[in-house]
């Protein structure tokens, strides 16, 4: 119940001060709106485009890569603000007060959730009159597994913040790792189109679960092995995130 | 209120181990402000930071309220109020919104918590900018309001750490006000300085902290009055046989304490300054030795730091900017 009430507070916290920077608003909307625009002309006149299902619009293909890009863009950068409080003095304030260790790592996140929800779908209902159906259903389960890719990365980012305390280690950290996840998801195209390697080791990579059964839940389908696949990769992984980042909140933090 | 028995923190770093804390025993009582001086680097906010839970306890006890600090951080948390070196306040927020939530996360209803930051409010005079957001507030209007947001829940102990430093005289005179007003309501305070004139000017007792230890604790009278009372500094004309003998016919005085050799001159702690000083000067003139100059000073809390640790402790510190072991 405290939990609860504190999971709120901080939620409240976090939600309000997004509208007091509003260039974060509009760079977070801009840029899957500029994916959008100038990434998927390409696709369309790419050569040998007979590597996607004949008859199916790329905006299929690659929208749902988009949601997922924007999930773990948000997850992963969760941990700058967290920097800066941690410079700031915030976070060993916060830390001193009786509140639940869990609500200060999982307010602040719900929040960011909540905006990356209002995004995705922001881009969802843009893409529609270019050609992207949407399938209700499916996108909610799909919002589901993002929203738990989402928490992952940004518990994950957290305590890195927490751990690292400096923006300079604490970038190198979180970029060095971003990158090689990204490509090896098949965030952008499906690696369906690359050699069999690159699936070889997609499949030691938890994004690359979730981007498969993403596009598939986008495109109608609710239920086979490779959605269930995601969702048995993520919630583990997840709940393992949110543990751990609330211990390194519970332990010392200078 | 709290106590502390033989508390210590290490700090392991891959090359070396830093023994930040090493056997820290005291004891606050109700309602005092307890100054905790020493230099920077001598541990004084990583035991401020075990009392108030940040920092696991390594070895030792402590108990602050009534509950273990180990044991019991939660209750612990509930009954203290902790303003670090940084403040804390929340930089996108306003001032009252940062109070609300203080006071919510400590449990307070809404009403309860909008009356409360209001009276702060008041008392710590931040009406004229409550409502603005905190990125705007000067160095003293941030420092009253980590402040008030330490008070918020009316916590038992309040902890200070190093409350002033970076504020100019006039925001620093203006706090010490402050402090001094929420003693006067009850609240017992720790406070962390090594600034000497703070410790002096707010503190009922007070601790030296030196490479980890206490070295001395007392009220600043005690404190002075264990050293040699006043110290007279003479500076003599060069005769060729140096200070010695001086120092020697002094020492054989029954009414000097202590006599040292600095330099160029002679400094002497005597019981009484205002009595041994025409005796002392008597001395050398009739042992034929010419004075140039001589001062007489009471004792201030720097004799007391370089009685119990053998630096000034104006050279003591690290330079500026240079911080607390973690």
């Amino acid at each position: 119940m405290k939990t609860l009430r504190d999971i709120a507070l901080l939620y409240r916290r976090s939600f309000v001060q997004t509208f007091r920077v509003p260039v974060w608003l509009a760079i977070s909307f801009s840029t899957p709106l500029l994916y959008l625009a100038l990434f998927t002309p390409l696709l369309k006149s790419l050569p040998g485009g007979s590597e996607f299902p004949p008859g199916i619009n790329v905006l299929e293909i690659f929208l749902p890569g988009i949601l997922a890009l924007m999930a773990f863009m948000s997850g992963a950068s969760a941990g700058f603000s967290t920097i800066f409080e941690l410079q700031a003095g915030y976070t060993e304030r916060i830390r001193v007060t009786p509140a639940s260790r869990l609500a200060l790592l999982i307010g602040p996140i719900l929040s960011s959730l909540t905006w990356t929800f209002f995004f995705m779908t922001m881009i969802v209902v843009v893409a529609e009159p270019f050609g992207f159906p949407i399938h209700i259903a499916g996108l909610l389960i799909a919002y589901v597994l993002l929203a738990l890719l989402m928490v992952l990365f940004a518990s994950f980012s957290i305590a890195v913040a927490l751990l690292t305390k400096e923006i300079n280690s604490f970038a190198a950290v979180v970029n060095g790792i971003n990158l090689p996840l990204l490509l090896l998801a098949g965030i952008l195209l499906p690696l369906e189109l690359g050699p069999a390697w690159m699936r070889v080791i997609g499949h030691f990579n938890p994004l690359y679960y979730v981007v498969e059964g993403d596009r598939l839940l986008a495109a109608g389908h609710l239920w086979n092995t490779t959605i269930a696949e995601g969702f048995l990769v993520m919630v583990p992984l997840t709940a393992l995130a949110v543990v751990w980042a609330t211990r390194v909140y519970r332990r010392a933090v200078s | 209120m709290l106590e502390a028995h033989d508390l210590t923190k290490t700090f392991r770093t891959r090359k070396e181990k830093i023994e930040a804390v090493r056997g820290i025993d005291m004891e606050i009582w109700p309602g005092e402000i307890f100054g905790f001086l020493g230099p920077n680097g001598a541990g004084k906010t990583t035991t401020l930071r075990m009392l108030s839970t940040l920092l696991p306890i390594e070895s030792g006890r402590a108990v602050v309220s009534g509950f273990d600090v180990h044991k019991s951080p939660h209750q612990v948390r509930q009954r203290i109020g902790y303003v670090s070196q940084l403040g804390g306040s929340d930089r996108l927020a306003t001032g009252r919104e940062d109070l609300l939530l203080q006071g919510e996360l400590y449990g307070m209803g809404r009403r309860e918590a909008e009356r409360r930051a209001d009276e702060l409010i008041e008392v710590l005079d931040l009406a004229e900018f409550a409502s603005r957001r905190v990125q705007s507030y000067s160095g003293g209007q941030r420092r009253r309001l980590d402040i008030a947001l330490g008070i918020m829940h009316r916590p038992d102990v309040l902890f200070l750490d190093e409350p002033t430093t970076g504020l100019d005289p006039q925001n620093r005179a203006n706090l010490w006000v402050q402090i001094s007003k929420l003693r006067e309501a009850g609240t017992t305070i720790f406070l962390t300085t090594h600034y000497l004139e703070e410790a002096d000017a707010l503190s009922n007792r007070l601790a030296i902290m030196d490479h980890g230890q206490l070295v001395a604790e007392g009220t600043s009278r005690q404190l002075k009055q264990q050293i040699a009372a006043d110290s007279v500094v003479v500076s003599l004309q060069d005769d060729g046989a140096g200070p010695e003998g001086a120092m020697r016919l002094l020492q054989e005085q029954d009414f000097v304490r202590e006599v040292s050799a600095e330099s160029d001159h002679l400094r002497l702690y005597v019981d009484d300054g205002v009595t041994a000083l025409p005796r002392i000067l008597r001395l050398l003139d009739q042992n034929g030795m010419t004075i140039k100059t001589v001062t007489l000073s009471e004792p201030t809390l720097d004799d007391v730091f370089l009685r119990y640790t053998g630096r000034s402790l104006r050279d003591a510190g690290q330079p500026p900017g240079g911080k607390d072991p973690q």
